[in-house]
């Protein structure tokens, strides 16, 4: 009698081990998604930043008009939707390399450097790229979270039944990772 | 900050007269006490002899014992009193102002209760507070706030003979500062020391994951030796994130290993808080010891510098971003 007792207390165990370590995969799942929205958060301010950016830019900065044509026309594509993700992440590198060259370009008119309307939008641009970077961050350490309990055991046992594979991190591309050649973002 | 030869000359002008006076005060406490503990030794004495001598109930030597302590604690809270106040304000506020031309000090005010309780660093509620040494002022763009503070809770427990006896435990004791913060934020993020990941490593991490007593989530950051030393809760993982840069993570960790003592932090209400547990109580004269040492008056500079410093460690006079 006490056997059935024993072996039911057993099951009834292993089912809430079960239930809680399902629960935990399903919400660091979810917490990779959210992480991922964030990033598409900053991403958007980002966006919005650059028309006001151009219009501003555009009346000192009369050699760089190629530049500034060139970021209006990469903005308008990434706002379009109708890329996939990886076209996404490709698209805002080099978006980012470009505003940090117009930034750079910048110490040649001392004009614009001292407009207010500049200085202002100068200290949004680096608040927005400081918050994407956290959350690129934010992002990374929500995957490693997730990936360590499709990895680790015990939990890999129950992310194997669910289907679960590692998720890769957000990568900054090999180009991006060596040193920036100023000369060569002016011509960009 | 300024030089110690600035300072040296700054104390040989300024100061010592003032010290000289204070120094002559003090030889006068000190007698004083002195003579009322040779007295109170003597009475108590005297009466424990008579006592002895005539066989009478130890009652008289009881009382004579006890008036006897009694009127030397007495006699030190009375000659000291005036005493501290008249050397803060003679001696503490002027080095305040040699720090920096724009602080002010105040000996006897403190970083008010709502305020430290709204820094959400400590939870428990607080049955005792006081605090004294408040100094506020700006120090290049930041505006700060700082003041040494005492928090308690007390807990009461029955004994066998059914006597209740109250115990105060310490919450916080050390130096409590405040400083507008240079980037915008709406949450609430805040950082304590680690003791569980340095005892038990992953399993560690895996108890603060559990932690509910910790209003927020639990934020887990890349820089290894700051995760080491601090956890850290936040309403908002990104917004943590933003807070604290891979450069600011890097200036506490140095910061905390410069001075060696448990801090804890919180960015709230667009303000970083920082607990610094001192361990002594600062800004205070050495009632038996020359006041007239320079190495007190630098020792003066020197904790005012380790809370002013806190500007120029974290960086937060750099005001790159939306906030001026």
């Amino acid at each position: 009698m006490i056997a059935v007792w024993i072996l039911v207390a057993i099951v009834v165990f292993a089912a809430l081990v079960f239930f809680v370590m399902y629960n935990s995969l399903v919400g660091k799942k979810n917490q990779v998604e959210n992480a991922f929205a964030g990033m598409d958060t900053m991403l958007k301010k980002r966006y919005d930043l650059i028309p006001n950016l151009v219009a501003t830019v555009k009346q000192y900065m009369t050699h760089e008009a190629d530049t500034l044509t060139k970021v209006t026309e990469l903005r308008a594509k990434a706002t379009s939707g109708t890329l996939s993700s990886d076209e996404k992440v490709d698209l805002n590198n080099r978006l980012g390399k470009m505003l940090g060259g117009i930034m750079v370009a910048v110490e040649a008119y001392p004009d614009l450097k001292a407009s207010e309307n500049f200085q202002q939008l100068q200290r949004s641009l680096n608040e927005i790229e400081e918050q994407l970077s956290a959350s690129r961050r934010a992002f990374n350490a929500s995957v490693m979270d997730f990936n360590n309990a499709v990895e680790m055991f015990p939990t890999n046992i129950v992310a194997g039944m669910m289907g679960y594979t590692r998720r890769r991190m957000f990568e900054i591309p090999e180009s991006e990772r060596e040193n920036p050649n100023v000369k060569e973002l002016f011509n960009a | 900050m300024p030089s110690e030869r600035s300072f040296r000359q700054y104390y040989d002008e300024e100061l010592l007269p003032t010290l000289q006076q204070f120094e002559a005060r003090r030889q006068g406490i000190v007698r004083c006490f002195v003579t009322t503990v040779i007295v109170a030794v003597v009475v108590a004495g005297g009466a424990g002899l008579v006592t002895l001598a005539a066989h009478t109930s130890p009652a008289i030597f009881a009382v004579a014992a006890v008036v006897g302590v009694a009127a030397v604690v007495l006699a030190w809270f009375l000659l000291t009193r005036g005493f501290v106040l008249d050397f803060k304000h003679a001696v503490i506020a002027p080095i305040v102002k040699f720090c920096d031309e724009s602080l002010t000090y105040s000996p006897k005010t403190h970083i008010s209760r709502s305020v430290f309780r709204a820094s959400r660093i400590f939870q428990h509620s607080i049955d005792r507070y006081s605090g004294e040494d408040h100094v506020h002022g700006k120090i290049g763009a930041t505006a700060i706030e700082f003041s040494e503070v005492h928090a308690e809770y007390k807990t009461r427990h029955r004994d066998s003979k059914g006597r209740t006896h109250t115990q105060w435990h310490t919450i916080f004791k050390g130096l409590f500062f405040i400083a507008d913060f240079n980037k915008h934020f709406t949450g609430c993020t805040v950082v304590l020391p680690d003791m569980a990941e340095r005892t038990f490593g992953w399993l560690g991490k895996k108890l603060q994951e559990w932690n509910v007593a910790r209003s927020g989530q639990l934020v887990k950051l890349e820089d290894p030796e700051f995760e080491k030393l601090f956890v850290v809760y936040g309403d908002d993982q990104i917004e943590a994130r933003y807070i604290l840069s891979p450069s600011l993570m890097r200036r506490i960790t140095d910061f905390r290993n410069k001075t060696g003592k448990p801090i804890a932090l919180s960015f709230v209400g667009s303000n970083v808080n920082l607990a610094i547990t001192t361990g002594k109580n600062m800004f205070e004269p050495r009632l038996f010891s020359p006041l007239t040492d320079f190495s007190m008056a630098t020792e003066y500079l020197a904790d005012l510098g380790l809370a002013v410093g806190i500007v120029e460690e974290l960086n937060l006079n750099t005001r790159i971003w939306t906030k001026a």
